[in-house]
């Protein structure tokens, strides 16, 4: 008996009497790596390029004594787009960890229930007939519209992942079709502003976008520690969930709620970038092979991901001034399909 | 003195459009082995999971050792019921141990997510089911039998006064099977009330100490094997012809059906 304690489990994270949580050792790892190669790819952006901050002063701007120069560009620049990359990738990370898990699909991201097609189609809107207003919160607008009319059609709101995906795809093609329709009927530099903003861009980010971001991360922490743990149960079946005291079809209305406030939280302040919500998880749970939604960690993983994409449109001459979302759509696209060919391979 | 464990009071239970169970009572003691048979599509499923506060009743209700159920929290229920449901769905990667560790989850907390008592309620319940071996194995890369054991691990490191399952033999050889069975008398025996769904009569008749045989969402037979398995009553439930006899090695009643050849 006392060589299956040892081997039944891993190790439990200890904290006092009153904090007890088991750690896996290759999630752990994981994160770690995350953690440094996140710092590695957040050092890249504000050191490299022309208008940058010295590696010697990185230290110095987050505590406010670098040069005036250096601060003035991390201030104006690199600061806040480093900032809104790392917040919109964690957000969609999160996001598509969430929804995969709700739909037991590796390839579900909140997009296919209309969030990014809905926020194209209200920033379309806001862009052709009411110029002044806000493109951004047109954008989260066009995503809350978009669902709530998924929610409304299935009949039984937000808990029959089946459902929502079928009204989503529904819902998604109506919404592209009226981007489309703005786009032709717009004139040709409205179309082109639209366009850049569709792709889902950081170019010139401001530390509003910035604390936009963090502030919807942040509300989302306590919540999603508390449906970390039930959400992983679900992926049993509700009748299982249920007989371990988890009621299945709360904790994915809650799960598929945040899942849509943390992509539209991104969409406001990035615009739709493509493929983060679904890359970000699947890589992640691939890595650390794990049996549950990994909702920090992917978060991380997706802060990676957006982050060195938008350092190497900054950086790379061939991807230069490109928007972020068209680098992140060319990638995902070829992991896609490379995820298609696996799964196809497994199952023949 | 009344040992009522677990009591269905005049339960109305559906899915929408016309109830599954139109009002049935029923009354599971403490330290009962019940047996639930019945045709398929009879109720006895949808019977077992509101026991397991998994399914709630449109009316009447179900009490707990004298609470009602739907007044009293998932994870409390959880602490003292357990239920092996057929629609178990293993996540991908998940390992035996990983699974069998699920069960403890209504008695951890958010901030608690393993007690002391854990280790040793998920070896108990490996070795009972022979897959302390298997700990570290994948689910998706084991057999039939082997995965179905693992479940039923799940439960049982639940560790819950009432255990009820919904045919766990199914996938099980017939040596895994009997196995199983004689696991459930065992815990029986240590004192845990057992409600499980079979299809096999004889084996029903064999193991359980009350069977309750279910037609059309209502009670159509209720007591000892040898009292309540008849001819007559199976051919008016079933709808086939039996003879009953006597089980040469128990004695209990064994059904041999009429079929032609």
């Amino acid at each position: 008996m006392s060589e299956a304690h040892r081997i039944a489990r891993e190790p439990v994270l200890r904290l006092g009497t009153l904090i007890a949580v088991p750690v896996r050792r290759r999630t752990a790892l994981v994160g770690v790596v995350l953690a440094v190669l996140i710092a590695a790819t957040a050092t890249a952006t504000l050191t490299m390029g022309l208008l940058s901050v010295p590696l010697a002063e990185v230290p110095g701007v987050f505590f406010g004594h670098a040069s005036p120069v250096a601060l003035r560009v991390y201030d104006l620049l690199t600061g806040p787009r480093l900032s809104v990359a790392l917040g919109a990738g964690a957000a969609l990370g999160i996001s598509g960890a969430l929804f995969q898990s709700v739909t037991r699909n590796p390839l579900g991201s909140p997009d296919v229930i209309g969030v990014s097609a809905g926020a194209g189609a209200g920033a379309a809107y806001v862009g052709l007939y009411l110029p002044g207003f806000s493109i951004p919160l047109g954008s989260v607008l066009g995503a809350a519209l978009a669902v709530a009319l998924v929610a409304v059609s299935t009949g039984s709101g937000l808990a029959n992942p089946m459902k929502l995906v079928l009204a989503g795809i529904g819902v998604s093609a109506m919404a592209m079709a009226f981007t489309q329709y703005v786009v032709y009927v717009a004139e040709r530099d409205q179309a082109l502003a639209l366009a850049a903003y569709l792709n889902g861009s950081l170019n010139s980010r401001s530390w509003d976008h910035a604390s936009t971001i963090w502030t919807v991360l942040l509300a989302c922490a306590v919540p999603l520690l508390l449906l970390s743990v039930p959400l992983g149960l679900t992926e049993m079946g509700d009748d299982v969930a249920a007989s371990l005291g988890v009621d299945a079809a709360v904790t994915r209305r809650w799960a598929v709620i945040l899942s849509v406030v943390l992509a539209g939280g991104a969409v406001a302040v990035a615009g739709p970038v493509a493929f983060i919500a679904l890359t970000a998880p699947h890589i992640t749970r691939r890595l650390a092979r794990s049996a549950r939604p990994l909702l920090l960690l992917s978060g991380a993983m997706g802060a990676l991901l957006l982050a060195a994409a938008d350092l190497a449109t900054q950086q790379i001459a061939i991807f230069e001034g490109l928007p972020v979302g068209i680098l992140t759509l060319a990638v995902g696209g070829a992991y896609l399909g490379l995820l298609l060919v696996a799964e196809w391979r497994k199952k023949s | 003195m009344s040992h009522t464990l677990l009591a269905a009071d005049r339960i109305s239970v559906g899915y929408g459009g016309a109830p599954v169970i139109p009002g049935l009572s029923l009354d599971i003691s403490r330290g009962e082995f019940v047996v639930v048979v019945g045709p398929n599509g009879c109720g006895k499923s949808t019977l077992l999971k509101t026991f397991a506060r998994v399914n709630k009743p449109t009316s009447g209700h179900v009490q707990l050792d004298g609470h009602r159920l739907n007044r009293m929290r998932g994870r409390v229920v959880a602490r003292r019921v357990s239920l092996l449901p057929q629609s178990a769905v293993a996540p991908e990667a998940i390992t035996v141990g990983e699974l069998v560790a699920r069960g403890r989850h209504p008695h951890h907390t958010l901030l608690r997510q393993w007690s002391p008592q854990d280790d040793a309620a998920i070896a108990a319940a490996l070795e009972r089911t022979q897959l302390t071996d298997l700990v570290r194995t994948p689910v998706a890369s084991l057999s039939g039998g082997q995965r179905q054991r693992a479940w039923v691990a799940m439960v049982l490191a639940q560790d819950t006064e009432v255990i009820l399952l919904d045919e766990p033999t199914t996938f099980l050889d017939i040596a895994h099977q009997f196995e199983l069975l004689e696991l459930m008398a065992d815990l029986n025996a240590e004192g845990r009330t057992i409600v499980a769904v079979l299809h096999d009569l004889n084996q029903a008749a064999r193991f359980a100490s009350r069977l309750v045989v279910m037609r059309e969402g209502e009670v159509a037979g209720d007591g000892a094997p040898h009292d309540v398995l008849t001819a007559d009553l199976v051919e008016e439930v079933f709808g086939i012809g039996v003879e009953v006899i006597a089980d040469p090695q128990a004695g209990t009643p064994m059904v041999v059906p009429h079929v032609r050849r």
